[in-house]
């Protein structure tokens, strides 16, 4: 069983009856080695399908939790419980609950970096004095407003109004929390978080090909959630000069948020603002400010210095990258393509109303970036499989989209993988408009293939 | 990934009752085990699948049981009727599973183990009826669909799974409209089933609610009985464990009990 990943969260829904012998066929070596090599901050295990279970059947999947945070410093746990589960699991271990507990995958999201609400109003209550403080001071840090409860009578009260809150934590246990450097997009802004001391360390656990790439897929703007990082020293501050000086190549902003003046010193603040690295006291005072985010970038792409050329190697690979996306798209929609034109060009879109896309990048044995324009129409119906229903919200729209270019990228890579070339995809980003999508690619050039959808024009574009 | 005209060409493709199965059953109906018998002698792959059936260890005899006669003796009315229809559904299976890791022996090891077990849960229930015992055999009609309609897609299906958490049946509905159990009942139509059989598993999918009661709670027995089986090791390895989604909620009210029956612990 693999998990399944979303927003920075690996996901595992095993179902029905969970024992000693059931649950060692869940999970395989190589199912466990692919687990720690995910890049999410956090691996649940929910426990929405399971009907029964005892200690034996959780012992797997607290052995996969072991080894998970061995390799990377995660949070782990289980989610989707009712009380009567929370109280079982915490029966068996006692005292020795080193994974967290989370009443709903909704409730494990808060939690997460890479959630993309913030300002979320929860009511928490545990009976354990200490935890309510931890989940009041993670949820805090994590940009929500946590009312806690002192008592189960002012909680009973108070939940009874549940339209009152966004979220109502009970049942709730908090583990180790993760410490990793978790990525996340909000908008088209990418936000690392970072904490504790920063060292020599950061250079190994900050992911440089994965910011290269996102610089190359059109991210402009980086964010550098620092609210709990106490202190840094001097390689750590080289490091974020570098960082920042090669960001510049590409017109990108840096920026970092929460590290106050009593965190590093005057002389560190001064070398990294030398280098470019803007300083905000709070997340809101960029991602609330639309104006700010215009002007930092997170919205335009425009003047890129680094500007590559399509070569032989990748347009060696056109029919994967084609054959990938054909299949990708007639498996959602249940309909054929038809390749209608190909050419050697800079991006051209006649018609631009009416149209969203979206790309996403690959980097390893080759590297370069793939776009997809699509007419609503086709991007609504390649959704309708996700999500079940039709919809006109743009938003969901535009977030499934993204899932759907995550096929696509999972699909190239398997496909070069098969023909020996073996690369990494980014996050996919997704554009509106056409406009917001040209302000990124109007100069590349690269091979642009029409293609017809049931008479729809789809577009895609390979370049680097 | 899969049309409707794919449906269509499964359905088109699952052969009618075999004139000596339609016999063998006219006959044991009728209550006539022993010319029942010597009718089904003459299918040399039917005798050997009801040999193999019942000489499985879950059957417990000691010495091999041979004699049709006396395996139709051994089964009685209802059990014979359920274990024909068994047969009839391995005419629909595939020779060489793919998408799920199974094979003739697992496949028979699941039909038996959801024969013996339905058996258990309607003694437990006082229910003695050949055709509410023969439904469960119906049941893994859902697996040879799902197998026969995605197994070329499979690479696509685990693709679109890595990104969105789709059983097969949802996947099915959304891109055809048809879910898995409609198209079981579409065979039970095809082979004559009651329609008491196509009701019973179209509500155990534990997504369509029966109207009557009676109904509805042997669909849920079954619903649970099908998870309690797919968490057995060799079907979580034959990836059976979320082909479908498990309905827990649909469950709830007889969970105690069976946990009582199935004397899990």
């Amino acid at each position: 069983m693999r998990a399944l990943v979303k927003n920075g969260i690996g996901l595992f829904t095993p179902q029905g009856f969970l024992d000693g012998d059931s649950t060692a066929s869940f999970l395989s070596l190589e199912d466990i080695e692919a687990t720690k090599n995910l890049n999410v901050d956090m691996v649940l295990v929910s426990l929405k399908k399971v009907v029964f279970f005892n200690k034996n059947g959780l012992d797997i999947f607290i052995k996969l939790f072991s080894k998970v945070r061995q390799t990377q410093n995660i949070s782990v746990g289980f989610c989707d419980i009712d009380h009567k589960k929370y109280v079982a699991i915490t029966k068996f271990y006692n005292n020795n609950i080193n994974f967290s507990i989370f009443n709903t995958y909704k409730t494990a999201s808060l939690f997460s970096s890479s959630y993309k609400n913030q300002n979320k109003n929860v009511l928490l209550y545990s009976n354990d004095k200490s935890q309510r403080t931890a989940m009041a001071i993670e949820l805090h840090d994590y940009g929500h407003n946590p009312i806690v409860c002192q008592s189960e009578e002012e909680f009973l009260e108070k939940s009874a109004n549940k339209s009152a809150y966004d979220n109502i934590i009970k049942d709730t246990y908090l583990g180790q929390m993760g410490e990793s450097i978790a990525t996340r997009v909000t908008g088209n802004a990418v936000i690392y978080t970072v904490s504790a001391y920063l060292d020599a360390e950061i250079g190994n656990t900050f992911n440089i090909a994965y910011h290269n790439n996102s610089l190359n897929v059109g991210f402009r703007l980086f964010i550098f959630d620092a609210y709990k990082v106490v202190n840094m020293n001097i390689h750590a501050l080289n490091f974020f000069s570098r960082l920042a000086t090669s960001a510049a190549e590409y017109n990108a902003t840096i920026c970092f948020v929460g590290l106050s003046k009593d965190k590093i010193q005057d002389a560190f603040q001064d070398t990294m603002e030398d280098a470019g690295i803007i300083f905000y006291a709070q997340m809101e005072d960029i991602l609330d400010n639309k104006e700010l985010l215009k002007e930092l970038g997170a919205s335009s792409a425009a003047n890129v210095k680094n500007k590559r050329a399509i070569n032989k190697t990748v347009v060696a690979k056109l029919p994967e990258f084609i054959d990938a996306t054909v299949a990708t798209i007639e498996m959602m929609t249940n309909s054929k393509a038809v390749k209608e034109a190909a050419e050697v060009n800079a991006i051209n879109i006649k018609e631009k109303d009416g149209k969203i896309a979206s790309s996403i990048g690959f980097y390893g044995d080759i590297d370069g970036m793939v776009i997809l324009v699509f007419p609503k129409g086709i991007a609504k119906k390649a959704c309708e499989l996700l999500i079940g229903e039709e919809t006109d919200d743009i938003e969901m729209i535009l977030d499934t989209l993204a899932e759907l270019v995550n096929i696509v990228g999972g699909k190239v890579k398997s496909l070069l993988h098969d023909h020996g070339v073996n690369v990494n995809i980014t996050l996919p980003r997704t554009y509106h408009s056409i406009d917001a999508l040209l302000e990124v690619a109007q100069e590349k050039k690269g091979v642009q293939v029409d293609l017809a959808f049931n008479n729809d024009k789809f577009l895609f574009f390979l370049t680097r | 990934m899969v049309t409707k005209q794919d449906i269509d060409n499964f359905i088109e493709k699952v052969p009618p009752t075999p004139a000596i199965l339609r016999e063998t059953m006219r006959l044991a109906n009728n209550g006539e085990l022993s010319k029942a018998a010597k009718v089904a002698e003459s299918d040399l792959a039917l005798k050997s699948y009801l040999i193999n059936l019942v000489n499985k260890p879950i059957y417990g005899f000691r010495n091999e049981v041979s004699d049709i006669g006396q395996i139709f003796g051994i089964l009685g009315l209802p059990s014979t009727q359920q274990t024909l229809y068994n047969y009839m559904l391995t005419l629909l299976s595939p020779k060489q599973w793919e998408l799920f890791d199974l094979n003739e022996k697992t496949f028979h090891e699941l039909q038996a183990n959801l024969s013996l077990k339905w058996k258990k849960i309607l003694g437990y229930l006082n229910i003695d009826d050949k055709e509410i015992e023969s439904s469960v055999s119906l049941l893994p009609a859902s697996i040879i669909v799902s197998e026969a309609l995605f197994s070329s897609a499979k690479k696509d299906v685990d693709l679109l799974r890595s990104v969105h958490h789709l059983d097969y049946n949802t996947i099915l509905k959304r891109l055809c409209g048809t879910s898995l159990f409609d198209i079981c009942v579409t065979i039970a139509k095809k082979w004559d089933m009651s329609e008491e059989i196509s009701e019973i598993v179209y509500s155990a999918s534990g997504l369509n609610p029966s109207n009557n009661p009676d109904i509805d709670n042997l669909a849920k027995w079954m619903h649970l009985l099908l998870f309690y089986e797919l968490s057995q090791p060799i079907f979580i390895k034959a990836s059976l464990n979320d082909f479908i989604d498990f309905q827990i909620e649909y469950v709830e009210d007889i969970y105690e009990e069976f946990v009582q029956v199935m004397e899990i612990e």
